[in-house]
């Protein structure tokens, strides 16, 4: 093992070349991973409320959207954004956002379902109290049950971003310069240090999740005494 | 609400129709955007200190750039998604070892070749020595390239493993998981050049078929074709594709190699 190919390109992997070119590696990784993280958990809040509270057709629309992103595999998605819809319709989506886009929906509907699990998971009394003290609907809603659901549903939103950050490596389909990207084209020009090089990727792409793990772990902690001490 | 959104999608094909013209948009845009590899040295690859694409097909994209009077945006790209790019419109041109075969030219339009090479192998030394040993090897060839078509209908019995780019294929040949990878000649040749224990594997001389390679230009630029053919056969005669040529394969360089094509040439020469 000779890991001075890592030392030399050290920079490389973790910014591209930026400041004097786009930024890339690692650090567009946790850019990439922080947006669609971000825009995954609007869209599945927003759709878990909706899957939730809803009935009828709008419910089966609902489940049959969320089943149709579930069951598209994200390369499948991020391939379709950039190169099908600028020959189907003209619209050019450039590579940064064709990722992200695939990544917050997917994200998103599994997401959606956590929410709407969440939510149902909370007793009807809970509900009927609310409802009873003169709440409306919604209120009940954001004061009483999502502050209770979203407590049991931060395992699964973590899940859910650990999986996204890994999934960003998806973009080299599309030649967007994230980790994998730039170390396939370090790999590339050294061609015989591909073992150091996705040792090195890998145990990035580790830090990055395990970072991202302690972090919501403390979140939750100080989220959980803030709301027993009221 | 569907009608309009027909009438939309109509309008926007028939815009698309009549600005078909790509030379103009490019000296109007000022930029011209071109594909090219980033993991395919001497070709297209990323250079250890400016960290910018570079190679052989840089340098000829950027000649035309130079010559059009335009910005050269490089776009990276692999094997695979070569024509894709072209035809969703993400690129102008494709600079990229890109070889012409009538396959493609249903969906693309190219140029006339300005380099040339045969699909050669790259194997530990004496284990391919006639191409009738091909049949019976595992051989490592790249996704999306000519390579691994032409060696599935030649040698339909041998065991074609394709990787996404060259480098995979070469850890793959490094660690036994293949016996030779299959690639053109001048790609090996600088490939070989590289490696550390290059004692150890030897490039066979025979070549299973003749690649010419072209700029990638989307269907029905003719405008476009003609300009950079004129161009091409300007740069032959003014030194500048010798000069390109040398800078990676001269006797000065890392991996020499003779100079068999030259551009207007419908084959390579015998040496």
């Amino acid at each position: 093992m000779d890991f001075s190919v890592i030392h030399g390109n050290l920079a490389y992997l973790l910014w591209g070349s930026w400041p004097d070119g786009p930024l890339g590696g690692a650090a567009l990784t946790a850019l990439l991973s922080i947006g669609s993280a971000l825009a995954s958990a609007a869209l599945g809040l927003l759709l878990g409320v909706m899957l939730a509270m809803s009935c009828g057709r709008l419910k089966t629309a609902l489940i049959l959207g969320l089943g149709f992103f579930r069951a598209i595999p994200v390369l499948m998605l991020i391939f379709w954004t950039y190169f099908l819809l600028p020959i189907a319709f003209g619209i050019d989506v450039p590579g940064i956002l064709s990722v992200m886009c695939a990544l917050s929906l997917i994200g998103g509907a599994y997401l959606a379902h956590s929410v709407c699990a969440g939510i149902r998971g909370i007793g009807r009394g809970q509900w009927q109290a609310g409802l009873s003290l003169g709440f409306s609907r919604l209120n009940v809603l954001r004061y009483i049950v999502l502050p209770q659901a979203l407590r049991m549903m931060l395992p699964s939103f973590i899940n859910q971003w650990v999986s996204l950050i890994k999934d960003t490596s998806l973009a080299y389909i599309v030649g967007v310069g994230e980790l994998s990207f730039l170390a396939a084209q370090v790999n590339s020009r050294t061609m015989v240090y591909p073992a150091e090089i996705f040792l090195f990727v890998g145990a990035i792409y580790f830090t990055l999740c395990s970072a991202l793990d302690v972090m919501a772990r403390q979140l939750g902690k100080r989220y959980r005494s803030a709301t027993h001490s009221h | 609400m569907k009608l309009h959104s027909f009438v939309l999608v109509g309008l926007l094909l028939v815009s698309g129709l009549a600005q078909a013209d790509r030379l103009d948009d490019i000296k109007k845009a000022g930029v011209l955007r071109v594909a090219a590899f980033d993991g395919n040295p001497p070709f297209g690859y990323i250079d250890e200190h400016s960290k910018k694409i570079v190679g052989l097909d840089v340098d000829y994209a950027e000649a035309l750039a130079r010559k059009l009077g335009v910005k050269l945006e490089l776009v990276p790209t692999n094997p695979a998604n070569r024509i894709p790019l072209l035809s969703s419109n993400k690129v102008d041109l494709v600079f990229a070892n890109f070889t012409i075969t009538e396959e493609r030219a249903k969906v693309i339009d190219f140029s006339i070749p300005y380099i040339a090479s045969g699909q050669q192998f790259l194997a530990k030394k004496g284990v391919l020595k006639s191409p009738d040993q091909i049949k019976d090897l595992k051989i490592g060839a790249d996704k999306g390239t000519t390579m691994e078509s032409t060696l599935r209908e030649k040698y339909p019995s041998a065991r074609v493993i394709s990787f996404d780019d060259t480098p995979f294929a070469l850890a793959a040949l490094r660690n036994g998981n293949v016996q030779a990878i299959t690639q053109d000649g001048t790609k090996l040749v600088a490939l070989l050049a590289n490696l550390p224990d290059r004692d150890k594997y030897e490039i066979p001389s025979f070549a299973i078929s003749e690649e010419l390679e072209g700029v990638g230009v989307p269907k029905g630029e003719k405008r476009l074709v003609e300009y950079i053919n004129t161009w091409l056969l300007d740069a032959e005669k003014d030194g500048t594709a010798k000069r390109i040529y040398d800078k990676y394969f001269g006797p000065k360089s890392k991996s020499p190699l003779p100079r068999l094509f030259k551009i207007g040439d419908s084959h390579i020469r015998e040496k």
